[in-house]
Protein backbone atom coordinates (compact mmCIF):
# COMPACT_ATOMS: atom_id res chain seq x y z
CA UNK A 1 0.00 0.00 0.00
CA UNK A 2 1.28 3.26 0.97
CA UNK A 3 2.51 5.76 -1.28
CA UNK A 4 1.80 4.35 -4.74
CA UNK A 5 -2.39 4.21 -3.31
CA UNK A 6 -2.30 6.92 -1.02
CA UNK A 7 -1.55 9.38 -4.43
CA UNK A 8 -4.71 9.09 -6.74
CA UNK A 9 -6.26 8.52 -3.39
CA UNK A 10 -5.43 11.80 -2.54
CA UNK A 11 -5.77 13.35 -6.30
CA UNK A 12 -9.60 11.93 -6.16
CA UNK A 13 -10.47 13.98 -2.94
CA UNK A 14 -9.04 17.33 -3.89
CA UNK A 15 -11.29 19.81 -5.67
CA UNK A 16 -9.75 22.80 -7.18
CA UNK A 17 -11.34 26.05 -7.85
CA UNK A 18 -10.27 27.22 -11.50
CA UNK A 19 -9.09 30.21 -11.16
CA UNK A 20 -10.04 32.57 -13.73
CA UNK A 21 -8.11 33.76 -15.90
CA UNK A 22 -6.41 36.98 -15.87
CA UNK A 23 -8.37 39.25 -18.18
CA UNK A 24 -11.59 38.33 -16.99
CA UNK A 25 -11.12 38.95 -13.33
CA UNK A 26 -10.24 42.36 -14.41
CA UNK A 27 -13.55 42.31 -16.54
CA UNK A 28 -15.13 40.47 -13.65
CA UNK A 29 -13.96 43.08 -11.20
CA UNK A 30 -15.06 46.26 -13.03
CA UNK A 31 -17.93 45.27 -14.36
CA UNK A 32 -19.40 48.65 -14.72
CA UNK A 33 -16.34 50.16 -16.92
CA UNK A 34 -17.09 47.50 -19.34
CA UNK A 35 -20.70 48.18 -19.96
CA UNK A 36 -19.87 51.55 -20.13
CA UNK A 37 -17.08 50.81 -22.78
CA UNK A 38 -20.00 49.04 -24.51
CA UNK A 39 -22.48 51.72 -24.61
CA UNK A 40 -20.43 54.48 -25.50
CA UNK A 41 -21.90 56.95 -28.01
CA UNK A 42 -20.13 55.77 -31.05
CA UNK A 43 -20.24 59.10 -32.89
CA UNK A 44 -20.17 59.70 -36.13
CA UNK A 45 -19.70 63.11 -37.86
CA UNK A 46 -23.24 63.43 -38.37
CA UNK A 47 -24.15 62.30 -34.47
CA UNK A 48 -25.76 65.54 -34.19
CA UNK A 49 -29.53 66.08 -34.97
CA UNK A 50 -30.44 68.11 -38.10
CA UNK A 51 -32.21 71.76 -36.97
CA UNK A 52 -34.93 70.48 -39.44
CA UNK A 53 -35.61 67.19 -37.16
CA UNK A 54 -35.29 69.27 -34.34
CA UNK A 55 -37.86 71.64 -34.80
CA UNK A 56 -40.31 68.79 -36.22
CA UNK A 57 -39.98 66.66 -33.01
CA UNK A 58 -40.20 70.46 -30.64
CA UNK A 59 -43.63 70.76 -32.70
CA UNK A 60 -44.84 67.67 -31.75
CA UNK A 61 -43.85 67.80 -28.27
CA UNK A 62 -46.34 71.45 -27.99
CA UNK A 63 -48.69 69.92 -30.16
CA UNK A 64 -49.26 66.91 -28.24
CA UNK A 65 -49.70 68.52 -24.85
CA UNK A 66 -53.45 68.79 -23.86
CA UNK A 67 -53.77 72.29 -23.12
CA UNK A 68 -52.22 73.59 -26.28
CA UNK A 69 -54.61 74.47 -29.60
CA UNK A 70 -52.09 72.36 -32.34
CA UNK A 71 -53.42 75.04 -35.10
CA UNK A 72 -51.43 77.63 -33.09
CA UNK A 73 -48.31 75.82 -32.74
CA UNK A 74 -45.26 77.44 -34.95
CA UNK A 75 -41.77 77.98 -34.43
CA UNK A 76 -41.87 80.98 -33.51
CA UNK A 77 -44.66 80.79 -30.71
CA UNK A 78 -44.26 81.55 -27.53
CA UNK A 79 -45.67 79.50 -24.63
CA UNK A 80 -47.76 82.33 -22.46
CA UNK A 81 -48.30 84.57 -25.08
CA UNK A 82 -49.25 82.90 -27.88
CA UNK A 83 -49.96 79.48 -26.82
CA UNK A 84 -52.19 80.60 -23.56
CA UNK A 85 -49.62 78.48 -21.18
CA UNK A 86 -49.09 79.34 -17.52
CA UNK A 87 -45.81 78.89 -15.76
CA UNK A 88 -46.80 75.34 -14.83
CA UNK A 89 -47.99 74.34 -18.64
CA UNK A 90 -44.10 75.39 -19.24
CA UNK A 91 -42.48 73.35 -16.55
CA UNK A 92 -44.58 70.80 -18.28
CA UNK A 93 -43.62 71.29 -21.63
CA UNK A 94 -39.95 71.69 -20.88
CA UNK A 95 -39.55 68.38 -19.24
CA UNK A 96 -41.74 66.77 -21.85
CA UNK A 97 -38.96 68.09 -24.02
CA UNK A 98 -36.49 66.96 -21.92
CA UNK A 99 -37.76 63.32 -22.42
CA UNK A 100 -37.84 63.47 -26.18
CA UNK A 101 -34.97 64.45 -26.53
CA UNK A 102 -33.30 62.44 -23.71
CA UNK A 103 -31.83 65.31 -21.91
CA UNK A 104 -31.94 66.68 -18.48
CA UNK A 105 -32.17 70.42 -18.29
CA UNK A 106 -31.05 72.51 -15.32
CA UNK A 107 -33.44 74.15 -13.35
CA UNK A 108 -31.86 77.64 -14.32
CA UNK A 109 -31.75 76.83 -17.75
CA UNK A 110 -35.14 75.37 -17.76
CA UNK A 111 -36.63 78.82 -16.38
CA UNK A 112 -35.53 80.65 -19.74
CA UNK A 113 -36.95 78.68 -21.96
CA UNK A 114 -40.38 80.06 -22.13
CA UNK A 115 -40.98 80.15 -26.48
CA UNK A 116 -40.23 77.40 -29.37
CA UNK A 117 -37.51 79.19 -30.45
CA UNK A 118 -35.73 78.91 -27.22
CA UNK A 119 -36.87 75.86 -26.77
CA UNK A 120 -35.81 74.47 -30.42
CA UNK A 121 -32.20 76.77 -29.65
CA UNK A 122 -31.75 75.03 -27.03
CA UNK A 123 -32.08 71.30 -28.39
CA UNK A 124 -30.13 71.99 -31.41
CA UNK A 125 -27.28 73.31 -29.70
CA UNK A 126 -27.28 70.54 -27.43
CA UNK A 127 -24.73 67.83 -28.01
CA UNK A 128 -26.45 65.45 -26.42
CA UNK A 129 -29.88 65.57 -27.49
CA UNK A 130 -30.87 62.38 -29.22
CA UNK B 1 -49.12 82.78 -13.00
CA UNK B 2 -47.13 85.94 -13.94
CA UNK B 3 -45.59 86.49 -16.84
CA UNK B 4 -42.03 84.98 -17.53
CA UNK B 5 -39.92 88.10 -17.41
CA UNK B 6 -41.21 89.16 -13.83
CA UNK B 7 -40.79 85.51 -12.44
CA UNK B 8 -40.19 86.56 -8.36
CA UNK B 9 -37.85 84.27 -6.20
CA UNK B 10 -40.92 82.54 -4.66
CA UNK B 11 -42.48 82.02 -8.08
CA UNK B 12 -39.41 80.18 -9.03
CA UNK B 13 -39.31 78.56 -5.88
CA UNK B 14 -42.95 77.33 -6.61
CA UNK B 15 -42.12 76.10 -10.46
CA UNK B 16 -39.17 74.33 -9.15
CA UNK B 17 -41.05 72.51 -6.49
CA UNK B 18 -43.88 71.69 -9.32
CA UNK B 19 -40.64 70.59 -11.63
CA UNK B 20 -39.62 68.66 -8.33
CA UNK B 21 -42.57 66.72 -8.25
CA UNK B 22 -42.53 65.86 -11.55
CA UNK B 23 -39.49 64.36 -11.70
CA UNK B 24 -40.04 62.14 -9.10
CA UNK B 25 -43.13 61.12 -10.66
CA UNK B 26 -41.43 59.71 -13.66
CA UNK B 27 -39.38 57.28 -11.46
CA UNK B 28 -42.67 55.69 -10.40
CA UNK B 29 -44.78 53.08 -12.00
CA UNK B 30 -46.35 54.41 -15.21
CA UNK B 31 -50.00 54.17 -13.50
CA UNK B 32 -48.91 55.75 -10.49
CA UNK B 33 -46.82 58.28 -11.93
CA UNK B 34 -50.23 59.96 -14.30
CA UNK B 35 -52.26 59.76 -10.86
CA UNK B 36 -49.11 61.75 -9.13
CA UNK B 37 -48.95 64.20 -11.86
CA UNK B 38 -52.92 64.49 -11.69
CA UNK B 39 -53.11 65.01 -8.26
CA UNK B 40 -50.06 67.58 -8.15
CA UNK B 41 -51.23 69.75 -10.77
CA UNK B 42 -54.95 70.12 -9.50
CA UNK B 43 -53.22 70.71 -6.04
CA UNK B 44 -50.90 73.43 -7.42
CA UNK B 45 -53.55 75.03 -9.80
CA UNK B 46 -55.99 75.18 -7.26
CA UNK B 47 -53.59 76.97 -5.09
CA UNK B 48 -52.64 79.36 -7.77
CA UNK B 49 -56.11 80.32 -8.04
CA UNK B 50 -57.43 80.48 -4.24
CA UNK B 51 -53.87 81.85 -2.81
CA UNK B 52 -53.46 85.62 -2.87
CA UNK B 53 -50.18 85.80 -4.79
CA UNK B 54 -48.79 88.38 -1.87
CA UNK B 55 -49.94 86.53 0.68
CA UNK B 56 -46.03 85.27 1.51
CA UNK B 57 -46.41 83.53 5.19
CA UNK B 58 -49.21 81.06 3.45
CA UNK B 59 -47.72 80.40 0.15
CA UNK B 60 -44.30 80.03 2.01
CA UNK B 61 -46.19 77.80 4.53
CA UNK B 62 -47.70 75.76 1.35
CA UNK B 63 -43.48 75.70 -0.28
CA UNK B 64 -42.60 73.97 2.96
CA UNK B 65 -45.14 71.73 3.23
CA UNK B 66 -44.84 70.76 -0.54
CA UNK B 67 -41.49 69.94 -0.16
CA UNK B 68 -41.96 67.59 2.73
CA UNK B 69 -44.18 65.52 0.80
CA UNK B 70 -42.20 65.65 -1.98
CA UNK B 71 -39.24 64.16 0.29
CA UNK B 72 -42.25 61.35 1.23
CA UNK B 73 -42.28 60.85 -2.26
CA UNK B 74 -38.95 60.25 -3.03
CA UNK B 75 -38.89 57.12 -0.93
CA UNK B 76 -38.91 54.31 -3.11
CA UNK B 77 -41.20 52.25 -1.21
CA UNK B 78 -43.61 54.73 -1.21
CA UNK B 79 -45.37 53.78 -4.74
CA UNK B 80 -48.25 56.82 -4.40
CA UNK B 81 -49.97 59.21 -3.04
CA UNK B 82 -53.51 60.40 -2.32
CA UNK B 83 -55.66 63.43 -1.41
CA UNK B 84 -58.96 63.08 0.45
CA UNK B 85 -62.01 64.98 -0.35
CA UNK B 86 -63.34 67.54 2.17
CA UNK B 87 -66.95 68.30 1.63
CA UNK B 88 -66.04 72.50 1.79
Amino acid sequence: MAAAALRPAILRRIRLSPAPSLPLAAAASQPHALARWLARPMSSHDAHLSREEVVDRVLDVLKSHPKVDPSKVTPEAHFEKDLGLDSLDTVEVVMAIEEEFKLEIPDREADNIDSLPLAIEYVANHPMAG
Amino acid sequence: MASRQKLSGIQKQVLALYRGFLRTARLKAPEERRRIESVVSAEFRDSARNVDRKNFVYIEYLLRRGRRQLEQLKNPDITGLATLEVNK
